[in-house]
């Protein structure tokens, strides 16, 4: 990470569901250009940590910083427009709007920004994603995998410094699928940078160029895959072995 | 073409001033409640349909927008208009307040937190004697003293004009989208960067302060205020007027307050039997058209208007390339 600018830090992260621990004492950091695939099993409190770090869940414990500025307890719009940008592991679209309506809500947030300027860009984004010829239907008629490209041009509206991806491949037609990472691959190519959780180790493994590994609300392993893939704890904790 | 509903408003505008003249007594009175209605339906719409914040509270803001002018103009001898401002702003602060209390609740949550507010304030007003002048109801100065009724349609229909362009001005605007964006999914407007709670507060405001200024108006139209203006029964008349025109437009939320106040007007021959009659129709509209019974009519011309009008900006042909390179 030296001299790469760190764009979020998690430091001791700490965030309790009743008697259960969900992330307990995480630290996390993505610098500039990572493109970082966060995996563990179910439950291991992956979607908890991107929440804490985007703002949609207070911590319990430990701090959130953002270009070194602390901003903990701020509400997400406040987090979106300092570039952090997240998609849901279940897809949270604007349903009844228009495909290209779902791209100018974030689009209009950004300072000084003209409706012709951001109808322009949601344009060449839809454009760049397939889904221009899509701009006019209700973003609820797109098919799952469409509905996932949305969700990742609507974080683009954004002109992110990091994008949390929570399961982007979840359910998504293997074509489909093939296109998104295509799109993040180029968008990684472009300087965008990227923590993407997902269960389908496959295509994680095809893009990342550092993994983190989480079980039982902890951090296990972070370091270059081929390093974690060896890693005997991964293995216990993940397979069982 | 894309000025096709615009154009289609202003002639029924046109219309309805040329013809105002030619009402009876009885029917201009009914056309300039339906404006009194209009003015909220159309702000309800704003609240509910756009930002889908299900307040039941807008009649009590309609209420004490008319006890705020009403009580100043007679105490404090205050000209109607600062009455009427002044019912405006403790309005758009009482809502921008409730909003805020308001803030983590939705649906059902927020329908039983306004109407409790509701509530108080309708006992409140029927209580305070001293202040209110209670049940008996507060007499309250007229806007003019002409024997006829047409200066009050004329100025029920600017109101009704003047609140329509502004509420159509803010939802064309990056604030109507934020709204209708929070209605879709509050979770996902906030993660696109939408200031969510002040969003809500604005909205809450915004819509109060239309309510007040409706309020207002009625009490120097009527001559009285009682606390029935406010009562749960105004407010069930008022959803269902929005509803059966269709909520999450504007024009239609004040057609079904015009069809709504007409059609109970033309069928008081048939006395307490016409409320089940709207129970009914409403029923049918909730099942059948949610989007209300006047929207398959409007939406014609606004589909016609962006067919042939020019798109807002071309579409660039740049195939696959680096967004914002």
């Amino acid at each position: 990470m030296s001299g790469r600018t760190e764009l979020v830090r998690g430091v001791g992260l700490v965030k309790w569901f009743g008697g259960i621990v969900a992330n307990d004492a995480v630290d996390f950091a993505v610098a500039e250009g990572d493109l970082v695939g966060l995996i563990g099993p179910n439950g291991s409190g992956k979607t908890t940590l991107i929440n804490l770090l985007t703002g949609h869940l207070a911590a319990d414990g430990g701090e959130v910083r953002v270009r070194g500025q602390r901003v903990s307890g701020r509400p997400p719009h406040v987090f979106a427009a300092m570039g952090v940008a997240r998609t849901f592991q279940l897809t949270q679209l604007f349903g009844r709007m228009t495909v290209l309506e779902n791209m100018l809500v974030p689009g209009l947030t950004r300072p000084h920004s003209t409706w012709e300027e951001v109808v322009r860009r949601a344009r060449r984004n839809l454009d760049f994603l397939s889904l221009a010829h899509v701009e006019r239907l209700p973003a609820k008629n797109l098919s799952g995998g469409q509905q996932k490209l949305l969700e990742l041009g609507r974080c683009l509206m954004l002109e992110p410094a990091v994008l949390f991806l929570d399961e982007p491949f979840a359910g998504v037609h293997p074509r489909l699928r093939d296109e998104l990472l295509e799109r993040i691959r180029e968008l990684h190519r472009g300087g965008r940078t990227f923590v993407v959780v997902d269960h389908d180790m496959e295509s994680i493994l095809r893009i990342s160029r550092r993994l983190v590994v989480m079980a039982r609300g902890r951090k296990i392993a972070d370091g270059a895959p081929d390093a974690v893939r060896a890693d005997q704890a991964v293995l216990a904790a993940y397979a069982g072995l | 073409m894309r000025w096709l509903p615009a154009s289609l408003m202003l002639a029924a505008a046109v219309l309805a001033l040329a013809c105002a003249g030619r009402l009876n007594a009885y029917w201009m009175h009914v056309a300039i409640i339906a404006m009194y209605y209009a003015i909220l339906a159309s702000s309800w719409s704003l609240l509910a349909g756009y930002a889908g914040l299900f307040s039941l509270s807008h009649m009590a803001f309609a209420s004490i927008g008319g006890y705020t002018s009403g009580m100043l103009t007679q105490w404090l001898h205050v000209p109607i208009p600062f009455g009427l401002l002044a019912g405006v702003i403790v309005c758009c602060a009482g809502g921008g307040a409730i909003g805020w209390v308001c803030l983590r609740m939705s649906g059902p949550y927020l329908a039983i937190f306004t109407l409790g507010f509701s509530e108080i304030v309708r006992i409140t007003i029927a209580t305070e004697d001293d202040v209110t002048a209670g049940m008996a109801g507060l007499h309250t100065e007229p806007l003019f003293a002409s024997a006829t009724r047409l200066p009050y349609f004329y100025v029920a229909f600017a109101l009704l004009a003047a609140s329509l362009l502004l509420m159509s001005l803010l939802v064309r605007s990056r604030w109507g989208l934020f709204l209708r964006a929070i209605r879709e999914d509050e979770q996902a407007a906030t993660a696109s960067g939408v200031a969510v709670e002040r969003c809500r507060i604005v909205a809450f405001a915004i819509a109060s302060g239309f309510a007040g200024l409706a309020g207002g108006f009625y009490a120097h139209y009527i001559g009285i205020m009682t606390p029935g203006v406010g009562d749960l029964d105004e407010m069930a008349k008022l959803v269902v007027m929005t509803v059966i025109g269709g909520m999450e437009r504007l024009p239609t939320a004040v057609g079904g307050a015009f069809v709504v106040q007409f059609l109970l007007e033309w069928l008081r021959e048939y006395g307490q039997w016409r409320l089940p009659v709207f129970g009914i129709v409403l029923l049918l509209t909730m099942r059948l058209a949610r989007n209300g019974l006047l929207t398959p009519l409007w939406l014609p011309f606004l589909r016609l208007g962006e067919a042939r009008g020019q798109p807002l900006v071309a579409a660039p042909t740049v195939p696959h390339k680096e967004p914002g390179t």
